[in-house]
């Protein structure tokens, strides 16, 4: 009994003693009357501890938020409503970041120099680029939805990004990282649609790439825009798992160096004139993904260094071409399933047919164009 | 070694014995030619001249024909000289016009069949493999809901067996054409199974793939790993019992209903559906579970008094994720994932839905919603 007593008192003193770390939650919009309330997101992203969660309500926030502390930013639902939208401003988004290309960035929510370092996430908000107007023309101006900075880390989970069409220039997602600390961004379950350039965007400018992406389970869609590239990755490393990918002109395109593999999984991508391009990013594995309704399913590029890109278990079909090799040495394609296609293989470097290692039914023209 | 020479004479003997019972190879088109081949000109002409149970092995090439199949066999296109599509059209270069060949049993409706399997004597399987069928320039005349119908690949009751590999384009015929049709209105039960075929640019009243049979169903459908684009008024119609599984179908925008779920024990599962009036369509279904629907207008739509079970779905970039018609229904909607959209669970009378995963949605639950 007294040893009992004491461990309560333990207990009950630990729990005192902790609560100042404790995570605190806030809100913005009004409608939790029981957290403390900010009138902005950008009050609130740059006022509450690190790692607090803010709530936002549904409603429209006109801002352009910067968030360099770790925190959850979270949508929260109300009285039937559950959608708290981030709109461009209406006079106009400021540039507000240079990225590792040079690119000048509109971000409407920027993550940047995180400080202490921790991850931000951010789930259940859209973001809408509708309005956005940006100070300069593209390029050097470009226009994102959410942008991870040089030195971020997080998860951007059941978020919305649509309508960032800056010209030539809009981006749903971009996550970048130059020189320092390698950093680990996960996108997963978003719903991005209708951006001028790329869906999803992630890039490093190091060798060996200091970025680390998981991309997975996101649908991204431009049918009602012609976005350039529905998931975008240069020379990072990670996964691209899972996703519905679908219009556009380059489904999932991996580039940038002959350092950064990356695995593509199990995405389903269709109406789109390139479904997967791959150009360096050697080591590669594309695997298990369904790809149909495209005028190429694999494109290759980059210097063929050894060992290149695999390419195993996938399924096209209604397809112009299976795959273009470019005469890109070292891409290995073996056990997929190719079905109703014009042609099969083009510009074959002379050591790869990809004949007789995977199955191929209703194809016109199995190879054409061999490279010298 | 008596014995020994004895066990060699009788193997000597068995070879002898078997020789004239091996197995010949029929072919259609002239790619194989020699001993052990048995040629045939038409497709029309194999499938009436080879023994029951035969395999046909059809070169690549143009076949004009309407082939009409009586006997259970297995119809593969093959690979040879860089060429792997074996297409049966229309435009038969003797004059000969497409001919009415089957009546539904299901619809009562008039088809003209490209292949048609139906009478087949002795029971067995009729399976096609590595086959397209092209349906450019096919017409039946008149086209509107109750006229005769272009059809691909019918089966018609009393068949059974397996379509794999296949593609089925082109049936257009001003509207009312249909790429692969199977139906039972027998009371002995048949397995048909549609499988890892492409269906595209069918017509835009028609369906893609469609099992039918009567209630209680006496077909057993399995509908799995097709990819569909461009694929009529409905892509997969499923009125018979069975399952409709990881097929992906894309529309470019005209199509009404990716999957119309209308029978007792039919299960769909894990289908990829983008870019439709309506993702899934439910008067009846055994589960509808782990689909992922987007960019649609509907994710899911239910007949009034749909009963069904509709959990672990994913639906983004909807007008509305699930629209009940004002009507009541029967069966768990749970673990559902909806992310962007306008209308959660529409024209929906009854309690709050919980048990769902939703977020950036307008209006969770309006009573009165138009559903795009």
């Amino acid at each position: 009994m007294y040893k009992h007593r004491i461990l309560l008192l333990l207990m009950a003193a630990t729990m005192i003693a902790s609560r100042p770390a404790q995570a605190k939650s806030y809100e913005v919009g009004g409608c939790n009357p029981s957290l403390p309330e900010f009138p902005t997101i950008q009050m609130a992203v740059s006022s509450v501890p690190p790692e607090s969660t803010i709530l936002v309500c549904p409603g429209t926030y006109f801002e352009q938020v910067i968030i360099s502390q770790p925190l959850t930013l979270k949508g929260a639902d109300i009285n039937n409503l559950d959608r708290p939208v981030i709109a461009a401003p209406p006079n106009g988004l400021a540039i507000n970041v240079t990225s590792i290309t040079g690119a000048q960035v509109a971000a409407q929510v920027l993550v940047e120099n995180v400080t202490p370092p921790g991850n931000v996430v951010l789930t259940g908000i859209t973001v809408d680029g509708s309005l956005a107007e940006v100070p300069l023309s593209c390029p050097p101006a470009a226009l994102a939805g959410i942008f991870y900075a040089s030195g971020s880390s997080g998860t951007i989970n059941d978020m919305t990004t649509r309508d960032q069409k800056l010209a030539s220039c809009g981006y749903g997602i971009w996550l970048e990282n130059g020189a320092g600390p390698n950093q680990t961004i996960t996108v997963e379950n978003n719903s991005v649609h209708d951006m001028s350039s790329a869906g999803i965007l992630a890039q490093s400018n190091q060798t060996p790439p200091t970025l680390t992406a998981t991309i997975q389970g996101n649908f991204v869609n431009s049918l009602n825009y012609n976005q350039t590239t529905d998931i975008e990755v240069f020379g990072i490393l990670g996964a691209i798992t899972g996703n519905v990918v679908t219009g556009g002109l380059v489904g999932i395109t991996n580039a940038g160096t002959d350092a950064s593999p990356v695995t593509i999984s199990e995405n389903a991508v269709a109406g789109i004139s390139i479904g997967v391009g791959m150009s360096f990013g050697d080591g590669s594995k594309v695997t298990s993904n369904k790809i149909s309704n495209v005028y190429t399913a694999f494109f290759f590029g980059g210097s063929g260094v050894s060992p290149g890109p695999t390419v195993t278990a996938n399924t096209t079909q209604n397809t112009t071409y299976v795959i273009n090799y470019n005469c890109i040495p070292n891409v290995t394609v073996k056990s997929n399933t190719f079905n109703d296609s014009e042609f099969g293989f083009l510009q074959i470097p002379p050591e790869n047919s990809g004949l007789g290692v995977n199955a191929i039914d209703n194809i016109d023209t199995v190879q054409t164009s061999s490279c010298p | 070694m008596s014995r020994h020479l004895a066990w060699f004479f009788w193997v000597i003997a068995m070879l002898a014995l078997s020789a004239p019972l091996q197995a010949l190879t029929y072919e259609v088109g002239g790619c194989k030619t020699g001993a052990g081949y048995v040629n045939f000109t038409t497709i029309s002409a194999a499938v009436i001249g080879v023994p029951a149970g035969s395999t046909i092995e059809v070169c690549p090439g143009v076949y004009s024909e309407q082939v009409t199949i009586t006997q259970p066999l297995t119809l593969k296109g093959i690979a040879f000289n860089n060429a792997s599509r074996a297409v049966i059209t229309i435009n038969d270069p003797t004059g000969a016009p497409l001919a009415p060949n089957v009546t539904s049993l299901t619809t009562g409706q008039p088809f003209y069949a490209q292949v048609l399997v139906h009478n087949v004597n002795p029971a067995g399987p009729v399976n096609l493999t590595g086959i397209t069928v092209d349906g450019s320039g096919g017409s039946t005349g008149e086209c509107s809901i109750v006229s005769a119908g272009l059809a691909g690949i019918f089966y018609a009751p009393g068949t059974s067996g397996t379509v794999d590999e296949v593609t089925a384009r082109n049936q257009v015929n001003d509207g009312c054409g249909f790429g692969v049709w199977v139906e039972n209105a027998d009371a002995t039960s048949e397995t048909i199974t549609i499988k890892n075929s492409s269906v595209h640019d069918v017509g835009g009243l028609g369906v893609a793939i469609a099992a039918l049979s009567l209630t209680p169903s006496t077909l057993t459908s399995t509908i799995s790993g097709n990819f569909l684009s461009n694929a009529g008024f409905i892509g997969i119609e499923g009125d018979a019992s069975g399952t409709i599984a990881g097929n992906v179908l894309t529309s470019s925008g005209t199509g009404e209903t990716g999957i119309f779920a209308e029978a007792a024990g039919l299960t769909v599962s894990a289908n990829t559906a983008a870019s439709w009036y309506e993702g899934i369509r439910i008067s009846l279904a055994s589960t509808v579970e782990s689909n992922k629907l987007s960019n649609v207008g509907t994710a899911i739509t239910f007949f009034p008094d749909a009963v069904v079970p509709v959990k672990s779905n994913t639906a983004m970039n909807v007008g509305c994720g699930f629209d009940f018609l004002s009507g009541s229904i029967t069966g768990a909607i749970s673990g559902n994932v909806l992310n962007d959209a306008a209308n959660a669970f529409a024209n929906w009378l009854g309690s709050s839905i919980s048990g769902n995963s939703l977020y950036n949605v307008d209006t969770i639950q309006p009573t009165v919603a138009s559903c795009p």
